[in-house]
């Protein structure tokens, strides 16, 4: 009797340890994830808003009010082309920085935040995808199917065009320098005797002319003002020879 | 609880005739641009001629448009062949013109064939007439919708820069050239040529 209450006694430190222990790791593992998602929660999300996606929803929100009458579907399916073709946008950044990002948090050269942000973009962007799947089978019997190929193409011909237009768009400032260019040159024919000076002053100002279109017409600005120098002019001058005798 | 589960409401409003949508009040930039870019969307979508009233898929595509796009290139051709390079070039526009207008869902590496071709042979017309500069335009753009297998292209810019007397410029276009179109004849020879004509100069 005597040894089993010593025994109780004995026990009750060793108990009071392991509780104390067990309270203060679990404490410790609640907070710390508690604290970790609600970091995870505020990190900066991956992609800006999506404005796209909120035009669409705020269009199929639109209460009907006076003199307002309903969204027309046709409406509706312009609006959620123009979010799938966000959406491949996004789709590409994903792929892109999947492989570089991965690569970069095994070496350690970026932190733990970067890829959480990461994975959850990846998360939102299934959703998404699935909602817009979902959406367009409600706008048109299996366009669910083939939306995405639309939005595809659509946002690879609008790159291609926008790229062919801003290249199209050099045409005047490269014309209008190329007569500035091309006046200077007869002029220096017309010159003709003190060719040698021409020569040693249009050296100077060359490289310039071969760097941008910018600068181009900036040169161009240049040898109008000052009509003796006259920029690439020792490999244009047989050029401009020949071109001449083709025009007459 | 995620973003995918809230949404901002905009304040958007509809023109009941007309179908467009504008903000109400001020509104940023980008919602302007993104909301033109809807009606446009919008517009097009309402030429479609399909009962469902959603673009179809990218393939098979309607065969109007192309037969339309070489229709032009061909007669552009014949009038290139036989010198007439203004009729040439007003020819090829036209082709460039139907085959850029082509609705955006229908392929886009289609548009592309077209394009390359056209502005190819455009940069050759204009460089009949001695229109250095409008050459070399014509051929970056042929370039920028088709890199590979469209040395002509290259070596089309090349020579126009050559022509204006930008040979750093021109060096630098026909390098980049060789480096996609390894082994070209022709862009080699061009290389030759702006190495010379450098030679020349100094």
């Amino acid at each position: 009797m005597w040894s089993f209450d010593m025994d109780l006694m004995g026990l009750a430190l060793p108990l009071a340890y392991a509780v104390v222990l067990a309270t203060s790791l679990y404490t410790f593992s609640t907070v710390y994830r508690k604290r970790k998602a609600a970091r995870a929660a505020n990190l900066a999300p991956w992609f800006p808003t999506h404005l796209q996606r909120n035009v669409y929803l705020s269009l199929l929100h639109l209460e009907p009010q006076e003199k307002q009458p309903k969204v027309p579907n046709s409406v509706l399916r312009a609006a959620l082309l123009r979010r799938a073709v966000e959406d491949i946008h996004r789709i590409i950044k994903i792929r892109t920085a999947k492989q570089a990002c991965s690569t970069l948090l095994q070496r350690g050269s970026v932190g733990d935040d970067l890829w959480q942000r990461f994975q959850r973009a990846e998360k939102d962007m299934e959703e998404e995808l699935r909602d817009v799947v979902m959406e367009a089978n409600a706008l048109g019997s299996n366009w669910g199917q083939i939306i995405f190929q639309s939005a595809h193409e659509i946002a690879s011909n609008t790159t291609l065009r926008q790229r062919l237009e801003e290249i199209q768009a050099q045409t005047d400032a490269e014309k209008a320098w190329w007569e500035g260019q091309r006046a200077a040159i007869e002029k220096e024919l017309l010159a003709g005797s003190d060719n040698d000076n021409t020569v040693s002053k249009g050296k100077s100002p060359a490289p310039k002319s071969a760097t941008s279109d910018e600068e181009a017409v900036l040169v161009e600005a240049i040898s109008t003002s000052t009509p003796a120098v006259s920029i690439p002019a020792i490999p244009a001058t047989p050029a401009g020879l020949k071109k001449k005798k083709g025009k007459k | 609880m995620s973003e995918q589960d809230t949404f901002t409401q905009l304040p958007l409003q509809m023109d009941p005739q007309t179908k467009a949508i504008s903000s109400i009040g001020p509104s940023s930039r980008a919602l302007t641009a993104e909301l033109e870019a809807l009606n446009n969307m919008h517009r097009s979508l309402l030429t479609l001629d399909t009962p469902f009233g959603f673009p179809p898929p990218p393939v098979p595509v309607h065969p109007k448009r192309s037969a339309m796009v070489t229709k032009f290139r061909d007669s552009g051709n014949d009038h290139f062949k036989k010198g007439k390079f203004p009729d040439a070039i007003k020819h090829y526009t036209l082709g460039l013109q139907a085959a850029l207008s082509r609705p955006l869902w229908e392929p886009g590496q289609l548009c592309r064939e077209e394009v390359t071709g056209l502005y190819s042979n455009r940069a050759q017309a204009h460089m009949g007439l001695r229109n250095w500069p409008q050459g070399a335009v014509d051929a970056e753009a042929s370039v920028e919708a088709k890199k590979m297998g469209n040395a002509k292209a290259w070596w089309r810019r090349g020579k126009c820069l050559i022509e204006m007397g930008r040979l750093e410029e021109a060096k630098v276009w026909v390098k980049r050239g060789l480096e996609i179109e390894s082994g070209e004849k022709d862009l080699m020879e061009l290389m030759r040529e702006i190495e010379r004509r450098a030679g020349r100069a100094e």
